[in-house]
């Protein structure tokens, strides 16, 4: 398969503390979002930001991943629920690192059991380019339940 | 003081021929972004991948980093136009991402320019969680 290749870009202006920013994607799936670091590192007050776009793009890479995973035992889902939660967080020297995105799903697939789900599960994060990249400086976390009564556990 | 921002994507059926959403985000910024395998790897249509997703992550902590870093040379930007290009290679993930910057920044120099911006290449905190990325390249230019 061909190198696939996507672009966002970006327009900030002024410092970091008083500055903003303003983000569009290539496709126009989403144009001219605003940021800033007082909406990044506090409340968000309907202003995306770095860590969210990565979580969306977590959150969406995985559940493609998991999907596949399933669909390539046999087991084709009939709904993946899929939320990832990415932490920033202050490390020594002041500095901000991504320290954890955690992953939490939940699968609504015909007859498929809880230990079944979660070898998917794990596979899915080993399959998933996002996961591995991460998992180099960060903690990745996959928690995986079924929908309609029985725990993934 | 830790801070969290949540994604939450639904899909339906498999990864070839199934679909998904991006149903929410925390900030509540954007919402019902549709994805899928077609769109990912082949002509986007509109929609959004996680590659575009993590080029829009990965060029707007780049350019808060770099305003950082300018500021602290004494010259706050007036603009930074920055792009990020992320390609995606299916079956083997993600090989490259290329930064691109051009600053309106007056008073400054464009060696201390392109010393800062490797700086923010270096230290803002979705390059660091990338960092195994196999290439990240920066080309970084002053205006007038």
């Amino acid at each position: 398969m061909p190198r696939v290749q996507r672009e966002a870009s970006v327009t900030w202006e002024g410092n970091v503390a008083r500055g903003s920013g303003s983000i569009s994607a290539a496709s126009g799936a989403f144009e001219s979002l605003p940021y800033s670091l007082a909406t990044r590192i506090d409340r968000p007050d309907g202003k995306t930001s770095p860590e969210e776009l990565l979580a969306a793009a977590h959150a969406a890479c995985y559940a493609m991943s998991l999907a596949n995973e399933l669909a390539s035992s046999g087991k084709e889902p009939e709904h993946l629920d899929v939320r990832a939660t990415v932490t920033l967080d202050e490390v020594e020297g002041g500095s901000h690192r991504i320290v954890a995105s955690e992953l939490l799903a939940r699968a609504r697939v015909n007859e498929l059991d809880g230990p079944a789900l979660q070898r998917a599960a794990e596979a899915a994060s080993e399959g998933c380019t996002l996961s591995a990249l991460v998992a180099a400086s960060a903690q990745v976390n996959v928690q995986a339940t079924l929908e309609g009564g029985t725990n993934g556990d | 003081m830790a801070t969290d921002r949540k994604a939450e994507v639904t899909w339906h059926s498999d990864l070839m021929s199934g679909s998904g959403r991006i149903d929410s985000v925390t900030s509540g910024a954007f919402g019902g972004l549709d994805v899928s395998w077609p769109a990912r790897t082949e002509e986007p249509g509109g929609k959004t991948s996680p590659e575009e997703l993590i080029a829009a992550a990965h060029a707007s902590c780049f350019s808060m980093a770099f305003s950082h870093g300018l500021a602290q040379e004494g010259h706050a930007p007036e603009e930074l136009k920055t792009s990020a290009t992320v390609t995606f290679q299916p079956g083997e993930g993600i090989t490259k991402i290329a930064l691109e910057v051009v600053g309106r920044v007056p008073g400054m120099d464009e060696g201390t320019f392109k010393q800062a911006a490797e700086g923010a290449k270096e230290s803002c905190p979705v390059s660091k969680a990338l960092a195994s990325v196999p290439e990240i390249t920066l080309s970084a230019r002053l205006e007038g």
